[in-house]
């Protein structure tokens, strides 16, 4: 018996009636749907929808996307291209980073990153105050813009999910005891603020590029 | 040295015979693949001019109120005419030459302006603002009649498709003058080449309009082109009325009244979002007279003045976007009320 698509959900409940959510142009026509597709195209989106539950921003840089990819890979470049992470050192826990975001007082930050050189993924998994549980996931990935776009260089893909701890602190206790701000209190200004340092990221790998300077500094390959 | 002011102090317009039901088009409907697309979903009530109306008849009945209010010399005098026909009469020559003649004017300066389409009073503002700031006049006349529902759009093959009931008929006039008494703020207009002959009309035996033919011409819509032509206008329209926004420093949702084109109710809506203007502050008739092309702003404008939704001093902003967004237009005055 062949296969086709959905037969297993048919079978199971007993009708070739589409379950609920799934449109597809076998039972929805293309002159039903596209006034449903046409009604969701407006001037302008709420906030909420576009940047509630999750936050993306992409964009092009004119570098090559492996060297892009290997900068990335590098912990340290958030160092260079984030807007308020600073004071990168090791810690004892091979592969863990402790710095400072200088977004509030006396705040660590841990990282560890996670890249992976066939997808070009690098994703930062970090927390605030205590690197137990590494929970604010910065998800990235870098694409061949002569792929996606036919032209040379990268994109850039960017998204965090809005984890719940965001909106409640887990660990209350590992805070620093003068501070009252939260990260998840700038949740709504991802948007802006990630969209500025992608504009980082992009400035200062398009600038290395273009003047023949290494895209990952030789400070960052030797630790 | 400051250029002059100029206003747009009132405006009159006229809708021809009664209201024609959407139950008219029921009867005919065809099977039509746009059926249901919502750029098509139709208006309660239109209007149709009549069977041997002419543009310059329109205009004149439009130019009613105007005459009442100021006098049938205000008109005779006019220094600029400026006129829009949505379905010339005589597609070789636009109306302005028997409009001119038909209000009793000697204008030193007739222009009919065909690239405006739905945002043809913007640009016919735009015009005449330049033209008396720089000396050409005191008075200046725009004329717009949109005059393709009954008669484009009522043929009995094309009455049968879902476009057919979507437009509706009108015509109206603004009275332009050099003077401080509803000033004219600023306006953007905006052409947008690249998208120009995008609108085409078509027929099931493909010909020119001029050509020997039993088929008959309408505008080629396809989902496809629809979808750009909806993207573009949910951009360019907000985008030439925050541009003037900016310009006079008003905040979008500060605007007292938004008259825009009225294509469909969904132009509407998103126009709304994207200014922050709630619904009782943007006046449309699409319900009672559906998609009126370029007579839509100084129609709806007329209305909103009459019934009070707009008051003395307030900021009115106008603006629309023509065919498939190859031009673009907002102009904002300050409202001076009807003396």
């Amino acid at each position: 018996m062949s296969l086709t698509a959905l037969d297993d959900i048919a079978v199971h409940s007993g009708t070739t009636e589409p379950i609920q959510g799934v449109v597809r142009i076998e039972t929805s026509p293309l002159e039903e749907t596209a006034p449903m597709f046409m009604e969701k195209m407006r001037s302008v989106y709420p906030h909420e929808e576009v940047f509630g539950k999750y936050c993306t921003v992409n964009d092009y840089v004119d570098c090559p996307p492996d060297e892009l990819f290997e900068y990335l890979a590098h912990t340290r470049s958030l160092e260079e291209w984030t807007y308020t992470l600073r004071d990168f050192t090791p810690t004892d826990e091979s592969g863990l980073w402790l710095a400072y975001d200088r977004l509030l007082p006396d705040t660590k930050i841990y990282t560890r990153t996670v890249a992976n050189p066939e997808a070009r993924t690098v994703d930062y998994h970090c927390a605030w105050d205590q690197g137990e549980h590494l929970w604010m996931i910065y998800l990235m990935r870098v694409l061949d813009a002569q792929v996606v776009l036919g032209k040379p260089g990268s994109v850039v893909l960017w998204t965090n999910c809005r984890h719940e701890f965001y909106d409640n602190n887990p660990h209350p206790e590992a805070a620093p005891p003068e501070r009252t701000g939260w990260v998840g209190d700038f949740w709504d200004l991802f948007g802006a603020g990630h969209g500025l340092e992608l504009n980082n990221l992009k400035s200062i790998a398009e600038y290395r590029h273009r003047n023949g300077l290494p895209v990952t500094p030789a400070w960052m390959s030797t630790s | 040295m400051n250029q002059p002011t100029v206003s747009l102090i009132d405006v009159s317009s006229y809708l021809p015979g009664e209201p024609v039901g959407a139950d008219y088009y029921a009867q005919f409907a065809g099977s039509d693949d746009l059926a249901a697309n919502l750029m098509f979903r139709a208006p309660k009530f239109r209007h149709h001019v009549g069977p041997d109306e002419t543009a310059i008849d329109m205009v004149e009945r439009a130019a009613h109120g105007l005459i009442e209010r100021h006098g049938q010399d205000v008109i005779a005098n006019v220094d600029v005419l400026i006129t829009h026909t949505q379905a010339p009469d005589v597609p070789f020559y636009g109306a302005g030459g028997g409009i001119a003649h038909r209000l009793g004017m000697r204008p030193n300066w007739v222009l009919d302006l065909h690239n405006g389409g739905c945002a043809a009073f913007v640009l016919g503002l735009n015009v005449a603002r330049q033209l008396l700031a720089s000396g050409s006049g005191h008075t200046a006349l725009i004329a717009v009649a949109q005059n393709a529902a009954g008669q484009v759009f009522d043929q009995p093959g094309v009455r049968r498709k879902a476009q057919a009931a979507v437009p509706g008929d009108g015509a109206a006039v603004g009275l332009v003058t050099l003077s401080d008494q509803s000033p004219i703020l600023d306006i953007e207009c905006r052409t947008y080449g690249e998208y120009a002959g995008e609108m085409t009309l078509t027929s099931d035996a493909p010909r020119k309009w001029w050509a020997a033919g039993s088929s008959e011409l309408s505008i080629g819509f396809t989902e496809t082109n629809i979808t750009k032509v909806l993207a573009r206008g949910n951009r360019q329209v907000p985008e030439v009325a925050l541009a003037v926004c900016d310009r006079i420093g008003l905040l979008s949702k500060n605007i007292d009244l938004l008259v825009t084109n009225q294509p469909n109710r969904v132009f509407l809506r998103n126009w709304r979002e994207a200014l922050e203007v709630p619904p009782e502050r943007h006046r449309d008739t699409f319900d009672e007279c559906g998609n009126l092309f370029g007579a839509g702003i100084p129609i709806n404008l007329d209305h909103a003045i009459a019934d009070g939704q707009v008051k003395p001093g307030d900021v009115v902003m106008m603006a629309a976007f023509a065919h498939a967004g190859d031009f673009a237009g907002a102009a904002a005055v300050r409202w001076g009320g009807r003396s």
